[in-house]
């Protein structure tokens, strides 16, 4: 007992220390780092106000209202984004060892598109419910599949505009077959659930041949591989059409029901609204951008496996990405899929040649920000951009 | 058809037996600090790999100890570890369930790329003791029925712990009410430690086990997890009784379809039952012992 009382005081000494030092970094080093960027960035805001209040106008009731510098910052991304198949082709980053190179980063930039497509649908339930799903590479996975098996099955001729509406079909009844036994329960239940249906239909792409077990099925690519700069528009273009989409949502009265579901169950069904419905609604929705999100990277590869499609790390990663940009902002999801696939497949590239390494140093950051930033990053930077443009922090 | 049913009991009483070790520290973890801990599976495999390392000649050749010494050592390592896991992440955490699960679940899949850099993905054998007896018709390894021994000295013990012992009581208190165990003079921080480190050391054990049976391999945190979950609510969340009684429904409904329908359909028939209890019954088999505020 004395020797659990030694760690609990090493533990304690540890942390006020720790508090210490990031209470000087703070003061020395972030806040006048912080006024610098204040001092630059004021004239960018006073030069969009007139802009964004033309766009509160007439769009803030879809999308939400944004000062002057938020405005602009929406607009550099979505610029960035829309060139990122011309500047994408070589950037110049730094590899030690080699010194400065020029690197094509579209194939990252065009899958990361894919997984900012799943980041959102996991956002859209369970980042605004509470409703925390670890089973959403089901949904995407049971697309992927029932594109493969048609494709392997039936005819490897069926045209995308055959084969996409079934499987996004395919992903709503699964995730209607989840959600509701599932969502009529409160609490973690509702997780347990998914996390099983994860491992069960992993299993069941062993247990059934049709579905090729563990080398899984090949199919033929439809969007070339060779061509680097149409498949990332040819991905970029549905991505954006969905983001744009969940935005409107989740600024509607749905995405008020279900941000009020996570903050107070009760008072929803005290406000004369069900909440289960409206539970088993954005799963829905979720299931759909889930499904769209599969059929994307189905035409993008050659071979549906359960390691790519289902295990449950893919489920995590989806998460992760979301958690990266913050829950419950549809496009803080979005970024944050961009921040983490461009980390683990460009950046964390150039420093660390082992895989596994890579994404444990990866895991282990997104575990840092759940714990010192559990907003996001960039709902910390919209609000920082925010009070800049002086709204109330 | 005898001699099968008589070999299918014999062995689903021994996986249930090493189900229980692992559903009881998760159950435990909940019960007192009310944290779903998904890294729970982690720590089992850091048992696991813990023995592999200080034991087996084919991981770390220098360092072949006897079993003994490897048990012990996954033993105190998972608990240190479990400790670390509480001071260092969930207890900032643990206000707000959401980051937690999400916070746990990330570290589990963090640990199995650490793994994999180290050992990479192989599946790695381990062994405690060669050796098999027969034992009405059903061949028994030694290590099953060791698993067996283990499982229920460790529950016995536990069980004595709890209601017979002041420390032991305190955890079963604040577990009750945590507010009245804190007017009554107890130590909630302490407690909760003591929690962790219980239920560390239970994976750990459990962990080994499981290694003994199916290798050491990065993903091997995922099935007993589900495991542990089910267990866990079938037999109410928060009660030990009702995990060890959950854990062996569990080893007995899949060692049943193993046994008639097929090792690829293993895990289906307990989801079924997992869904049957959430809809009908859910607060399980034991619910109200550990009743949480």
């Amino acid at each position: 007992m004395s020797s659990l009382t030694l760690i609990f005081t090493v533990l304690a000494a540890a942390s006020s220390r720790a508090s210490e030092v990031f209470g000087t970094i703070r003061r020395t080093i972030l806040t006048p780092i912080g006024r610098v960027f204040d001092f630059l960035l004021a004239p960018v805001d006073r030069a969009f106000r007139p802009l964004a209040k033309v766009f509160n106008r007439t769009l803030g009731k879809f999308l939400g209202t944004v000062t002057g510098l938020q405005l602009a910052f929406v607009l550099t991304t979505f610029l960035l984004l829309l060139t990122g198949g011309i500047w994408g082709a070589s950037i110049i980053a730094f590899e030690p060892g080699e010194g400065l190179i020029a690197l094509d980063i579209r194939r990252p930039l065009a899958y990361a598109c894919i997984w900012a497509v799943f980041a959102m649908g996991w956002d859209i339930q369970s980042g605004y419910t509470g409703y925390i799903s670890f089973g959403h590479s089901v949904l995407s996975g049971g697309a992927a599949y029932t594109t493969a098996v048609l494709l392997n099955e039936v005819s490897s001729t069926l045209p995308l505009y055959v084969t996409a509406p079934i499987s996004v079909f395919a992903a709503v009844v699964i995730g209607l077959l989840i959600a509701l036994p599932s969502l009529r329960l409160q609490g973690p239940y509702f997780s347990l659930i998914t996390f099983a249906a994860v491992l069960l239909f992993f299993q069941a792409t062993r247990a059934f041949d049709i579905l090729g077990g563990s080398a899984g099925l090949r199919i033929t690519r439809v969007i070339p591989a060779a061509d680097s700069f149409t498949r990332y528009y040819l991905l970029l273009i549905p991505m954006l059409l969905i983001a744009v989409a969940l935005t409107v949502l989740s600024r509607s009265n749905y995405g008020l029901i279900f941000t009020a579901i996570r903050e107070n169950e009760d008072a929803v069904s005290a406000a004369g609204i069900n909440p289960t419905k409206f539970k088993i609604w954005s799963f829905l929705i979720s299931s759909i951008v889930m499904g769209i999100g599969g059929v994307m990277l189905t035409a993008a590869v050659s071979n549906v496996d359960p390691t790519q499609f289902v295990q449950v790390d893919r489920s995590i990663e989806m998460i992760a990405m979301a958690v990266v940009g913050g829950i419950a902002t549809v496009l803080g999801a979005m970024g944050g899929a961009f921040v983490f696939f461009l980390l683990k497949e460009v950046v964390l590239n150039l420093f660390i040649d082992e895989a596994a390494l890579r994404l444990f140093v990866l895991f282990l950051l997104v575990v840092l920000i759940l714990v010192f930033a559990r907003d996001g990053l960039f709902r910390k930077l919209w609000h920082r951009l925010g009070q800049i443009g002086g709204e109330e922090p | 058809m005898i001699g099968a049913i008589a070999t299918a009991i014999i062995q689903a009483t021994l996986v249930s037996a090493v189900y229980a070790l692992i559903a009881i520290g998760f159950t435990m973890i909940f019960g007192v600090a009310g944290v779903l801990n998904l890294a729970h599976g982690a720590l089992l495999m850091a048992g696991a790999y813990v023995y592999g390392i200080v034991v087996m000649r084919n991981i770390v050749p220098s360092m072949t100890y006897h079993p003994a010494v490897g048990v012990i050592a996954g033993i105190v390592v998972v608990a240190i570890l479990s400790l670390l896991l509480y001071e260092l992440l969930v207890r900032w955490v643990e206000d707000n369930v959401v980051i937690t699960f999400l916070s746990t679940v990330i570290l589990a899949v963090a640990s199995t790329e650490f793994l994999v850099w180290i050992f990479g993905g192989q599946n790695i054998r381990i062994s405690l003791i060669e050796g098999q007896f027969a034992l009405a018709n059903a061949r028994v390894a030694y290590y099953e029925a060791i698993g067996f021994a283990v499982s229920w000295i460790a529950i016995a013990l536990l069980w004595f712990y709890v209601t017979q012992t002041d420390d032991g009581r305190s955890i079963l208190a604040t577990s009750m009410s945590e507010r009245g165990a804190q007017l009554t003079g107890v130590n909630i921080r302490m407690v909760r430690a003591k929690t962790w480190i219980i239920a560390g050391a239970l994976a750990g054990l459990g962990g080994m086990f499981l290694g003994f049976d199916s290798g050491l391999s990065p993903l091997m945190w995922l099935n007993p997890l589900a495991v542990a979950f089910i267990a866990v609510v079938v037999g109410g969340i928060g009660s030990i009784k009702g995990s060890v009684a959950g854990a062996y429904l569990i080893g007995f409904i899949e060692q049943i379809t193993v046994e008639l329908i097929g090792n690829g359909f293993r895990g289906m028939p307990t989801l079924i039952l997992l869904v049957g209890f959430l809809l009908f019954m859910p607060q399980g088999l034991f619910g109200r012992e550990f009743a949480h505020e």
